[in-house]
């Protein structure tokens, strides 16, 4: 028997299944060269024509499946692809050359390929280099389709089928078939790879970034996929399988006992009406956040639009993925936060040291000037849907907001300008996540119209932890006293320049944490989707006067286990329906 | 023939995006249409060639276009280049 092993990364798509590995990998190919007779240089010439013609159907109906997923006509990278592959010149030279050289298909076409992506790589232009990825991805459908190779594709998975892979390319991981695929693994990617955005979109559990990964796993191995804490178990024990089991069948009871709380009002046991939105990264997950009854977006994470493309998207196909999204939440509002890409994301050959504490976010936004306008006009113009909010990520200082809205100001000029329609009376926010703004959030809330908490990052930069840090991950506890203290005191500075002030991190979705938070007078929590039944669950059943006597005990206490410690006491005693949900 | 020298105003430069749209719109006409940078010429027809050029924004190509519709192509495929098609 062999031993159970655990392997660890990045969990990006909650859940946890059984299942037996499939590797999915791009077959090597092998190009020989053999000489062509005379003869049969027409037939030849002729294969190779078909196998353009199979891989351009083959694009096109990619192309559609793309466009179908996310609703909108987004899939326009492939357009490209599919414009290098039927490229004239391509095509000629590559006749020419089977003809003169009497040389096999394969061989030419690889060659004159290569050729192409050499003089690319060649050029000082990064966006250029970058292409060199999309010849080849075309270039190797071609050669498969004249070796007669089948993509190893990822369409025809068996049942029960945890995938493993080092990469899954955008056009792969959209067609990943959830009705055998039950898990997802690779070496490389991170939460906001393709990958993860479709694996969470289609609710698979996935975990990413398993370093090593291919060489740790064999195909048709048993294995656990567990993206709530981001590890796969290779060789399960009968002990542990049967673990999972049980959890999956208690959570799965849960999941159904919850959801008719999905639909209610999310109202305090008194009263209070408190907005409950859905994080989302992609357009699609708008779906989830209706099914499970959300009140609105409370962050769309624009960033994937900038990944996905593998470049800044136009200001067009910007404004048409906003503007849907806008409309299909109408008349729920739906807040934009403008990208959150560090520099290294944007320009490949920038590196840092230090990118958290580095060029990210907003400040890149405010160098990248003409990149940040196209953003904001893309935003500004499907306000005109009137529930659209916009708002910063990783403000530091008071002059990033007044350069921000000199800027936001100065657009709006022109669009009116322009005759282009926009909502005047937009609402304008930023994110609260470092503690120089929290201290300084009293000066900061006269400038903005609502305050939206980071609590991830706020954690992070309030500990001087990174959480991704293996060594040091236990000293990452967002029920730190000092956190708890700065979320007050940014809920106190906006309510007294009475703006609305509200939580999107994972602070917002931790049953133990809503009491406190409402109690902390928070306006908003939004969150991942699936979280909402019961985070509604946990506020019908409390009071205002019952949660604000709990925050204020939490914050006399000297550790975050104390608090944790007291807040589950207080549960267990008080409100037998939340610790129900505790896990 | 028409013959016109042009500044690159699209964002962008003349990237994957733009240079499809540009092999798009040239292929909607029979005129030959071709591109010139820094002495090199390429067919306006292809997506390879035009990427080759590595056009980024502020740089001056030559279109030329000639056949029967050239007035018209020139026209539109000036468009792209400048940014004004969207």
């Amino acid at each position: 028997m062999t031993k159970e092993r655990i392997l660890k990364g990045i969990p990006v798509s909650k859940g946890t299944a059984q299942g037996i590995v499939f590797i999915y990998e791009t077959k090597k190919i092998e190009i020989f060269q053999t000489p062509i007779l005379t003869v049969y240089l027409k037939d030849e010439i002729e294969r190779f024509e078909k196998s353009v013609e199979k891989t351009k159907q083959e694009l096109i109906n990619i192309q559609k499946r793309i466009n179908q997923e996310i609703g909108v006509d987004f899939a326009q990278f492939l357009d490209a692809q599919i414009l290098m592959l039927s490229d004239t010149e391509i095509i000629e030279k590559v006749k020419k050359r089977i003809a003169s050289e009497k040389k096999n298909a394969e061989y030419i076409y690889h060659q004159v390929i290569n050729d192409y992506a050499e003089k690319l790589n060649a050029s000082k232009d990064q966006y250029l280099k970058e292409r060199v990825a999309d010849i080849w991805d075309v270039g190797m459908r071609v050669l498969r389709n004249l070796l007669g190779l089948t993509h190893s594709s990822i369409v025809d998975v068996p049942a029960n089928s945890v995938v493993v892979a080092h990469d899954i390319s955008p056009s792969e991981a959209t067609l990943i078939n959830p009705k055998n695929v039950v898990g997802i693994a690779t070496e490389a990617g991170g939460r906001t790879s393709h990958t993860a955005i479709t694996a969470r979109a289609l609710e698979i559990p996935a975990v990413l970034g398993i370093e090593g990964l291919m060489n740790r796993i064999e195909n048709g191995e048993n294995v656990i996929i567990d993206g709530d804490r981001g590890i796969l178990i290779k060789n399960p024990s009968s002990g542990r399988i049967h673990a999972y089991k049980i959890a999956k069948k208690k959570d799965k009871k849960l999941v159904k006992e919850l959801s008719p709380y999905g639909a209610l009002p999310p109202k305090t046991r008194d009263g209070r009406y408190i907005d409950v939105s859905a994080n989302i990264e992609f357009f699609s997950e708008y779906t989830h956040a209706k099914k499970y009854g959300a009140e609105g977006i409370g962050l769309f994470r624009t960033e994937f639009l900038y990944l996905t493309r593998r470049g800044n998207p136009s200001e067009e196909e910007q404004y048409r993925v906003y503007n849907a999204l806008a409309e299909r939440m109408k008349p729920h509002p739906v807040i934009i936060r403008t990208y959150d890409l560090g520099g290294d994301k944007i320009f490949a050959d920038y590196h840092e040291a230090n990118p958290f504490l580095g060029w990210r976010a907003i400040r890149v936004s405010l160098d990248e000037l003409d990149f940040f306008k196209m953003q904001l006009r893309a935003i500004l113009r499907a306000s005109v849907n009137k529930n659209v909010k916009i708002m910063f990520p990783m403000i530091s200082t008071y002059e990033e907001i007044k350069r921000v809205n000199l800027i936001f100001e100065k657009v709006k000029k022109e669009l009116k300008s322009k005759r282009i329609d926009f909502d005047e009376e937009i609402q304008f926010g930023i994110m609260v996540e470092t503690p120089s703004a929290a201290l300084m959030s009293a000066h900061l809330a006269q400038q903005v119209d609502f305050f939206s908490i980071g609590s991830n990052d706020l954690t992070q930069y309030t500990l001087g932890v990174d959480r991704g840090n293996e060594k040091i991950s236990q000293l990452f506890d967002h029920f730190h006293p000092a956190v708890l203290h700065l979320i007050k005191k940014i809920v106190d500075a906006g309510h007294q320049s009475h703006i609305w002030v509200g939580l999107c991190g994972e602070l917002a979705a931790d049953p133990i944490a809503i009491p406190l938070l409402i109690g902390l007078n928070i306006d908003e929590l939004s969150m991942n989707p699936a979280s909402i039944p019961q985070a509604k669950m946990v506020l019908r059943a409390i009071t205002i006067p019952e949660s604000q006597q709990i925050a204020q005990q939490a914050l006399s206490f000297r550790t975050a286990l104390e608090v944790k410690r007291y807040l589950r006491r207080i549960i267990h005693r008080k409100f037998p329906d939340i610790e129900k949900v505790i896990k | 023939m028409i013959k016109e020298t042009i500044k690159i105003l699209n964002e962008n430069g003349l990237h994957a995006l733009p240079a499809s749209r540009f092999v798009k719109t040239a292929e909607k006409y029979n005129s030959d249409v071709i591109l010139i940078k820094d002495g090199v010429e390429v067919s306006g027809k292809s997506i390879m060639g035009i990427l080759t050029l590595a056009c980024e924004k502020g740089s001056k190509v030559i279109l030329v276009c000639n056949g029967k519709d050239e007035k018209e192509a020139s026209k539109a495929l000036r468009k792209i280049l400048e940014g004004q098609d969207k």
